[in-house]
């Protein structure tokens, strides 16, 4: 994994780090919204401006690839650079919040 | 009969949240927007309500229309038209659950609009202003006759209007920038 995927992705946006948890099957833009949705309770919407943008942008790193078109919706999977990535951003999450549960 | 309306009013590149607030603001007063043709903004009468317009600028969408206007009508945003790379959406604030729905969700992807709109907007104009403007400032300086006079004032109108537009721009570009790095 070069620098510059690193310095752009690590730490991510909450939108990207739910897109590459969710693309670990294959999705589409629109299931992922509402898997996010479900699993946080309805606390994070993520909103299509910003889907569209992180789904081009990561498509053009290769944190995930085109997978086939299904009634005008693109399906997408992970790669195994996004899922590297992935990994990278989860231990740093855990060790973030071990910390939290230390210090509080 | 449908009852329309038009309107001429200009916003430049940079001032879509205005634009925003004004298709707003009609559908409020009963004119739900139509379409945008020059700078000309067709409304038809309409039931006064709260709708919600958006505008986000990808050029690059064209190419992959079919996905990007699937994803905003997914989330309920209805897709009106494409104008000069940017695409008009708009949602009613009643399907909103409460607060008011944004179609970026994050600093970070606002930000992202913005660099695009520099990208597909301002650059071409600072190349203009370099490889043209300013090169036929300093040749038709020196000319004395009366056609290079006049394109002389033109070109130096248009060196004011260029600078004006950069600097807004940055000062907007500034803007966000800050609001997204302060979190």
């Amino acid at each position: 994994m070069d620098n510059h995927i690193k310095k752009v992705y690590v730490p991510m946006t909450e939108t990207g780090f739910y897109i590459l948890l969710f693309l670990r099957e294959e999705s589409h833009g629109y299931s992922i919204v509402k898997k996010t949705e479900q699993l946080t309770d309805g606390e994070i919407k993520i909103s299509p401006g910003t889907l569209y943008g992180s789904l081009s942008k990561m498509e053009k790193d290769g944190l995930i690839r085109f997978v086939r078109e299904e009634e005008k919706r693109k399906i997408y999977c992970i790669t195994e650079l996004g899922t590297q990535v992935l990994e990278l951003e989860m231990k740093r999450i855990e060790r973030l919040y071990k910390s939290m549960m230390e210090a509080r | 009969m449908k009852e329309t309306k038009r309107e001429l009013k200009f916003f430049s590149v940079l001032q879509w949240k205005k634009e925003e607030q004004y298709l707003r603001w009609q559908h409020k007063n009963g004119w739900e927007f139509e379409k945008i043709r020059g700078a000309v903004y067709h409304f038809r009468k309409c039931k006064p309500e709260d709708v919600i317009y958006q505008l986000d600028y990808h050029p690059d969408s064209k190419t992959r229309k079919d996905e990007y206007i699937q994803i905003f009508e997914d989330c309920g945003w209805e897709y009106l038209q494409n104008y000069a790379g940017y695409s008009y959406f708009r949602k009613s604030n009643s399907q909103m659950d409460g607060t008011e729905e944004e179609i970026f969700c994050d600093d970070d992807s606002r930000l992202e609009m913005v660099k695009r709109v520099f990208k597909g907007r301002i650059i071409p104009l600072i190349i203009i202003f370099l490889l043209i403007i300013i090169p036929n400032i300093f040749n038709l300086g020196m000319e004395n006759a009366a056609v290079e006079r006049l394109l002389f004032v033109i070109f130096c109108v248009l060196f004011i209007v260029y600078l004006v537009l950069f600097v807004s721009f940055a000062v907007s570009f500034w803007k966000y920038y800050r609001a997204a790095h302060k979190g």
